[in-house]
């Protein structure tokens, strides 16, 4: 399973979801995100494949670029080998599904990896060479902003995590990591005065980064979770400068391997973030750059972070993933969504068929205690749809009196880059219970009779050019 | 987040911020993410904390 084979069946199937840009683009001086904004501000989101990007140095790099993959779920789905349409709940189900059946990795031993066709090492693996994204205004420097990979040092397993990584020389990276599981193990490393070795997989299959986002805890192994979002086992292969202490993705596009400087500390950032706002410049580890591996015209690929790109491929694993985790405790869940409107990270809507009053609060707990970037929980019945944000929100107004079912947690962990919390680590969490009283007679939602429905129909009473002619509406208020 | 202060590039008189906890009065170069240029706290023309 690779990327080129996806974008050869996205681009014969869904030619309307990827776009060509055959001119060159310099990368490196927002180029490509004002290209992104343009469309964005015009409500489109296709996928675009760079065919002349320019690499640090100003030159057309040979490579392709493929960027806003994640942009629409759709597209999500179609990675999991789901139909297009399929975006919503079933999207969410199926990643559910998937995330409880691990599937361990293999190693390729047979040949060179694909990852490995072209080896780069010591000062021939030089940064400069690639296409790297310049994504915001007060970013200080072009960011690779995909997954490095780190292993455990006491138990052997694997981490996978978008951390951004930014360039500040042509074998040196500055690396941001929250105080989330990559960065206990590179603490671990650093206790005992070593570097960590990584790679960072600068562009695989969509399906692996999907997984590569999974929700799990400290100890699980994210390759055996990836091969498990993919369907099959991921392959791997020796990295070239750890050999099996480091192993690799065998399928990769791309891979640049090196080492976090234990005891090495430098200013990196400002950098636009998830949140849609600037994380701080601050003092963050370094990365000293050892080989750059990659396929013959490897197509890499970013993430358009701070933007529906990075929102909707952060959404859907948490949506699997917690649908797992509260079904465990309320058996009657429907549906968990991560709404675009929270980035999706930090508002949470779930829908129970809720039998008894406290199922509520139990379902938001549950939501809670499993990932720290949840931060407002809204639960809703089953006759809400959690997709459409206009019904949550309308559950909020009929069926909420904020004095009975609001509750706020004050000093919970939550996440360094959420500009509101005044505490480093710490934020208060709200869980807002929008679902109707078990035990009081409550007024019933309005409704057109079903067999109303059934024998009026539209095109008897509107023509159908007049029917076409009509624009759905977009109006939000 | 954690606490920032707002600095001012010495040089290009662009603004950004950073972790005010690891790098306010800390005497370590600070990066202008516009120009390039370092400078320390104490040389911005202006700070917002």
């Amino acid at each position: 399973m690779d990327l080129r084979t996806f974008l050869t069946s996205l681009e014969r199937d869904h030619p309307e979801q990827l776009v060509r840009i055959k001119r060159p683009l310099e990368v490196a001086r927002f180029e490509l995100t004002a290209l992104l904004a343009h469309l964005e501000r015009q409500g489109k989101y296709p996928a675009l494949l760079l065919e002349q990007p320019l690499n640090l140095k100003g030159e057309v790099a040979p490579f392709h670029f493929v960027s806003n993959l994640y942009a629409l779920r759709a597209r999500c789905a179609l990675a999991l080998g789901l139909r297009a349409d399929q975006w919503q709940l079933p999207l969410s189900l199926e990643y559910a599904r998937r995330e409880t059946q691990l599937i361990p990795p293999t190693v390729l031993r047979t040949g060179p990896a694909p990852a490995q066709d072209v080896v780069r090492q010591g000062d021939a693996a030089d940064l400069r060479d690639l296409p790297i994204v310049r994504h915001h205004a007060m970013d200080p420097a072009p960011y690779i902003d995909m997954t490095p990979a780190m292993r455990d040092p006491d138990g052997g397993f694997y981490n996978l995590a978008f951390l951004r990584t930014m360039y500040k020389g042509p074998r040196r990276l500055g690396i941001h990591m929250s105080p989330r599981h990559n960065w206990q193990i590179a603490r671990k490393y650093e206790a005992k005065g070593r570097g960590t070795p990584l790679a960072i997989v600068v562009s695989h299959h969509p399906a692996f980064y999907l997984g590569a986002l999974n929700v799990s805890p400290f100890g699980v192994d994210d390759y055996a979770k990836v091969g498990a979002i993919m369907g099959e086992p991921l392959r791997l292969t020796p990295s070239v400068s750890f050999g099996d202490e480091l192993m690799v993705p065998a399928d990769a596009e791309m891979v640049i391997e090196g080492e976090i400087l234990p005891g090495v500390r430098e200013v990196e950032g400002p950098f636009g973030e998830f949140t849609g706002y600037y994380g701080p410049q601050r003092l963050r580890p370094v990365v000293e750059v050892k080989a750059i591996t990659h396929r013959r015209d490897a197509i890499l690929q970013h993430i358009f972070v701070g933007h529906r790109d990075n929102w909707v491929i952060g959404g859907i694993p948490k949506e699997g993933s917690l649908f797992n985790v509260i079904r465990g405790v309320v058996p009657t869940v429907k549906a968990v969504h991560f709404a675009i409107s929270g980035s999706c990270r930090f508002n949470c809507y779930i829908s129970i068929d809720k039998r008894v009053d406290g199922e509520t609060k139990q379902a938001a707990l549950a939501a809670l205690g499993a990932c720290d970037f949840v931060k407002n929980v809204i639960v809703v019945d089953a006759d809400i749809d959690v997709f459409n944000e206009r019904e949550v929100l309308w559950a909020v107004a009929t069926r909420v009196q904020a004095d009975r079912d609001v509750d706020i947690i004050k000093d919970v962990k939550g996440n360094t880059l959420d500009p509101s919390q005044t505490d480093d680590i710490m934020t208060a969490k709200l869980i807002i219970d929008a679902t109707k009283p078990a035990r009081r007679p409550f007024p019933s939602r309005v409704e057109i009779p079903d067999d109303a429905l059934g024998r009026t129909r539209l095109e008897d009473f509107i023509p159908a050019e007049i029917l076409e002619r009509l624009n759905v509406s977009t109006e939000g208020g | 987040m954690a606490r920032i202060f707002w600095v001012t590039c010495p040089q290009c008189r662009g603004r950004f911020y950073c972790h005010w906890e690891e790098l306010r009065g800390k005497g370590i170069p600070l990066l202008c993410p516009y120009c390039s240029r370092t400078f320390l706290d104490s040389e911005s023309p202006a700070i917002q904390e």
